[in-house]
């Protein structure tokens, strides 16, 4: 999308809301068992990141990802959730069994933590590249309508 | 009996503007009334004490105004 008006206030906006976003994204993220939230929330407020990028900077984006590189990525984060899956299976447990692969000394509990952080990772990335390889495919400049 | 009272208020709000965002002929506030309509869902899963839920829906429904209102600059904004 190219921007035709040029907002100081804006822009300005926009640079102060940025890393407050990151930072509440990633407190969601890490806090997501005691709190609400989770990885869902956290991959929409990163995805947020990214779209509020584009709609104020325009073509000129700085925190920016291509539809392509989003596309890959939403792939990936969906494949460490089922690999996290499927490496209890290759370790003889059931799937989605963490405390089967996990090999330090730690209690079960603490497996479940880790294990559900794993996942966890995996749907933020999902969720963040699935939202903004929507908006990519919204907002391309097709070569059929426009 | 107040919760009862404020959550029939915003009950009534949430038909109010679901109505409004199914029959209203412009676009563009046809998906203003659908952003009221994810805030008051909102604020009626907070009454409800499902804050999880409704944190869900805070991030959801922003993401989905702006996917919206991208796809009526595509469209005319005048539904017949």
């Amino acid at each position: 999308m190219k921007s035709k008006k040029d907002s100081v206030i804006v822009r300005t906006a926009f640079r102060y809301a940025i890393p407050l976003i990151f930072i509440y994204s990633i407190y969601v993220f890490t806090h997501g068992e005691y709190s609400p939230g989770g990885g869902f929330q956290s991959g929409g407020f990163l995805a947020m990141v990214v779209v509020l990028s584009r709609l104020v900077e325009g073509d000129q984006a700085k925190v920016n990802m291509t539809g392509d590189q989003a596309f890959i990525l939403s792939g990936l984060g969906a494949f460490l959730f089922a690999f996290a899956g499927w490496l209890a299976i290759f370790f003889g447990g059931k799937f989605l069994e963490y405390d089967a692969w996990i090999p330090f000394d730690i209690s079960m509990r603490s497996k479940h933590e880790w294990g559900i952080l794993v996942i966890e990772i995996g749907v933020t990335v999902c969720v963040m590249a699935t939202i903004i390889v929507i908006y990519d495919a919204i907002t391309r400049k097709g070569e059929d309508n426009d | 009996m107040f919760i009862l009272s404020l959550m029939v208020f915003f009950l009534v709000l949430i038909i109010i503007t679901g109505i409004a965002a199914l029959e209203i002929q412009d676009l563009l506030g046809a998906v203003i009334a659908f952003s009221a309509f994810s805030f008051l869902a909102v604020v009626l899963y907070l009454i409800l004490g499902s804050p999880d839920v409704a944190f869900t829906e805070a991030a959801i429904g922003v993401v989905s105004a702006i996917f919206f209102i991208f796809a009526i600059k595509k469209l005319d904004r005048w539904c017949e």
